[in-house]
């Protein structure tokens, strides 16, 4: 398997390089996000009956889990419509902010999930519905309240925000990266192009979690901050950062179509690590003990883009291009 | 199959091609002349705004108020065109926080209005009031605040508890003392800070006016200094300008790292299509004196400046000489034409976004929830810099620079600072 992209290289020929392409598709990113449209729409009908925390709660894990092999995709109508999904990280609080606002003025846009579409995107998708859910200040709401119709109205929002990203990825986008190439693809010029933008998905996917996922909760050592744990609040921050690792992995392998031993040692490594982890939501950061625990993951999902780069990148000759996380 | 032998064959011919027209090195020595410039430019203006801040505070009135504002709206002319030399070039990385950090919980520096809150959880001190406060708690620690020092705004005050929103120093800093909170909201107006908070004895208003000229003053005083002090490492013998000639791969690659994570992390994303996507007013880049349309407007010129080799200064002279563009061009002459091609447009659908502000159309009315004119306006410029990154990424393919070098230290360093 290993030798025949080398044998190409030498000859100077490119491979049906949309081979790749097309694996990456068609193993996980189309059913990923076929999967996350459906859980997405069970959560929108769970809390359309039931708008009450507690049975709420079930569904919306499952929809989470289901969002995290194609969260950090930022290529396609994933550009711009990742953010609304999932808006984090929120360093000034808007999610807060902005629903205190709503319940407080009973804006009526809460009750239309059309019109909801519009606001900002700190008040919606999974973090939104995740402060209503899990935090202290909002979760004590009856049925019936402005809140109570404030989690249908983002349930059901989302399942619509699932929906369009599922039409969009299985329709024209998929079809753009396929093409690569092809005269008329004003997208990607060449098949590399799209193998690049792959490419660059998953390591700036890895960084995300390295950087954002674990280096914002461990902060520096005098100062931790646990607070700024992703998802700490439905105690998912160690959850996400597995199933994006496992993410990135996959979608690495289905890209190269050869073995990748150092690349699946890492993901093993990051398995390991996250094991030892005591606190799902990272709080205990701000001991020694949890500190040193999370550096050690931190470090082996770092180690988990190295392999990439190196097994995957390096054997094709591509280097990432620009991601959303450039600029500071 | 990506770098196949054509492309090494049509680095090699480029390399030849370019030798004969233009070097690399040729290349960046315009881009360090034109750096240069740009900061020469920048340290000029802020000397004026200096000018205009003394007089403000020394004979305060509506007239020093409104000219010492219109200097500060100058200043940022030349330095917006300057933010495509941050990412590619450490030593301004290094150095741009204390010049134009953004955003800023700016209850640290001054009063603030009772609807923007107090400490909240992500920053104890957003409202802490430097100018009203002579002594404070910073971190367990007893500050004397009694005299406002540079030391104290920039060791004590900038980033405080490690937080970036804690902004003491730099551009944004000075608008909020020139123009105070936009308490407009998505509304017509800006900051309306009046002259008296800046007079003496009973005309004071809002108290501590000798406390806010101080702190006003020494703010400007470290704009200068630092303008002076980057101006130095592009000049002839500087390090920023020492650093991109030692290796003319890394010095070219440095170039465009500056103009893709500028176009595409930076601007197109946290600055415009973020504040879009949360309808909030204060995410704007200038949100006190609403000049936002002209922040990312310069920006786009900037990074198209760098490209084609060619700056104009402030005095009306060109600065210019063998660029990128020609590098390109010499090689492969469809990619240099996409490449201006999508700089021009992008430049276009920035200037559309300026031209409605200036018509009264404000950045942050732009921003309103639903407001469908604001929004086309505003991704308009999002997508034409998305795809100018596209065809830079193009250019570092064609050029065959080992690729980018992507932008992420600082989160590591600093992981609190990630959404700066």
């Amino acid at each position: 398997m290993r030798a025949l992209p080398i044998l190409a290289l030498t000859f100077g020929l490119a491979l049906p390089a949309s081979a790749d392409v097309e694996t990456a598709l068609d193993r996980h990113i189309l059913p990923a996000f076929a999967a996350f449209a459906d859980r997405a729409d069970a959560l929108a009908q769970t809390a359309a009956l039931d708008c009450r925390p507690e049975a709420v709660r079930p569904a919306y894990q499952a929809a989470f889990d289901a969002w995290m092999p194609v969260a950090d995709l930022r290529l396609g109508p994933s550009e711009t419509g990742a953010l609304s999904v999932a808006f984090w990280p929120d360093p000034r609080g808007a999610t807060q902010r902005t629903l205190a606002r709503f319940i407080a003025e009973e804006d009526p846009v809460a009750l239309n999930p059309q019109d909801y579409a519009e606001v900002s995107i700190a008040a919606r998708g999974l973090f939104a519905l995740e402060m209503l859910l899990y935090d202290a200040a909002f979760a004590d709401y009856a049925p019936g309240s402005y809140t109570c119709d404030l989690v249908t109205t983002i349930a059901a929002d989302l399942g619509h925000q699932a929906a369009a990203l599922d039409r969009a990825w299985q329709t024209d986008f998929a079809q753009t990266l396929r093409s690569a190439g092809d005269a008329g693809n004003a997208t990607y010029l060449s098949p590399d192009e799209a193998l690049r933008a792959l490419y660059t998905q998953i390591l700036s996917s890895v960084e995300f979690t390295t950087d954002r996922r674990l280096g914002q909760p461990m902060g520096s050592f005098d100062r931790p901050r646990p607070t700024l744990a992703e998802a700490r609040r439905s105690r998912r921050s160690l959850r996400n950062v597995v199933l994006a690792a496992e993410a990135a992995h996959d979608l690495a392998a289905a890209l190269a179509d050869w073995d990748l031993p150092e690349t699946d040692a890492a993901l093993g490594r990051v398995r390991l690590a996250a094991e030892r982890i005591e606190d799902p939501a990272f709080q205990d950061v701000a001991a020694p003990q949890g500190r040193l625990r999370a550096e050690v993951l931190q470090q082996a999902v770092a180690d988990l883009r190295q392999t990439i780069e190196v097994e995957i990148g390096a054997e094709y000759g591509i280097e990432p291009g620009f991601n959303a996380l450039d600029g500071d | 199959m990506l770098r196949t032998s054509l492309t090494t064959a049509m680095v090699v011919a480029l390399m030849a091609n370019a030798a004969q027209a233009q070097t690399a090195a040729d290349v960046l020595e315009t881009y360090a002349d034109i750096a240069e410039a740009k900061y020469a430019d920048s340290l000029r203006t802020a000397e004026a705004l200096k000018d205009a801040v003394t007089a403000l505070t020394e004979t305060p009135s509506a007239a020093t108020m409104t000219a010492a504002r219109q200097a500060w709206l100058e200043a940022r002319v030349p330095y917006q065109q300057t933010e495509v030399f941050r990412f590619g070039n450490p030593i301004v990385d290094d150095w741009e926080g204390q010049v134009n950090a953004w955003p800023l919980d700016e209850g640290l520096i001054d009063y603030v209005d009772s609807t923007y809150g107090g400490p909240t959880d992500a920053n104890q001190l957003a409202a802490l009031n430097v100018i009203a406060n002579p002594t404070f708690t910073l971190s367990g620690t007893e500050i004397d605040a009694t005299e406002i020092t540079p030391d104290l705004l920039r060791e004590a005050l900038h980033e405080a508890d490690g937080i970036e929103a804690n902004v003491a120093t730099g551009y944004h800093s000075i608008e909020f003392l020139l123009w105070g909170q936009d308490l407009n909201g998505h509304g017509d107006g800006a900051g309306d800070r009046p002259w008296s908070d800046y007079a003496e004895g009973d005309a004071c208003t809002n108290g501590n006016c000798d406390r806010r000229a101080a702190y006003l003053n020494v703010a400007t005083d470290l704009l200068v200094s630092d303008l002076d002090w980057i101006t130095a490492q592009w000049a002839e013998g500087g390090a920023a300008r020492t650093a991109l000639m030692a290796d003319e791969k890394a010095g070219l690659s440095a170039i465009l790292t500056g103009m893709g994570s500028l176009s595409y992390g930076e601007t197109a994303g946290e600055r415009m299509r973020l504040g879009l996507m949360l309808n909030d007013p204060e995410e704007e880049h200038s949100c006190f004196a609403d000049n936002t349309h002209n922040d990312h407007y310069y920006n786009g010129i900037g990074i198209q400046s760098v490209y084609l080799g060619q700056y104009v200064r402030v005095d009306g002279t060109m600065v210019s000489g063998p660029s990128l563009s020609n590098l390109v061009a010499a090689n492969d002459p469809g990619l240099d034409m996409e490449m201006r091609t999508r700089l021009s447009a992008a430049v276009l659908a920035l200037g559309r976004i300026k031209t409605a502000a200036e018509a009264g159309f404000a950045y942050d009315e732009m921003l309103r929830r639903g407001n469908e004119g604001g929004e086309a306006l505003i991704m308009g410029g999002v997508e034409g810099l998305i795809a100018q990154t596209r065809s830079i990424e193009r250019v570092v393919a064609a050029l065959d620079l080992g690729g980018i070098k992507i932008e992420g230290s600082d989160s590591l360093d600093n992981p609190s600072a990630v959404f700066q």
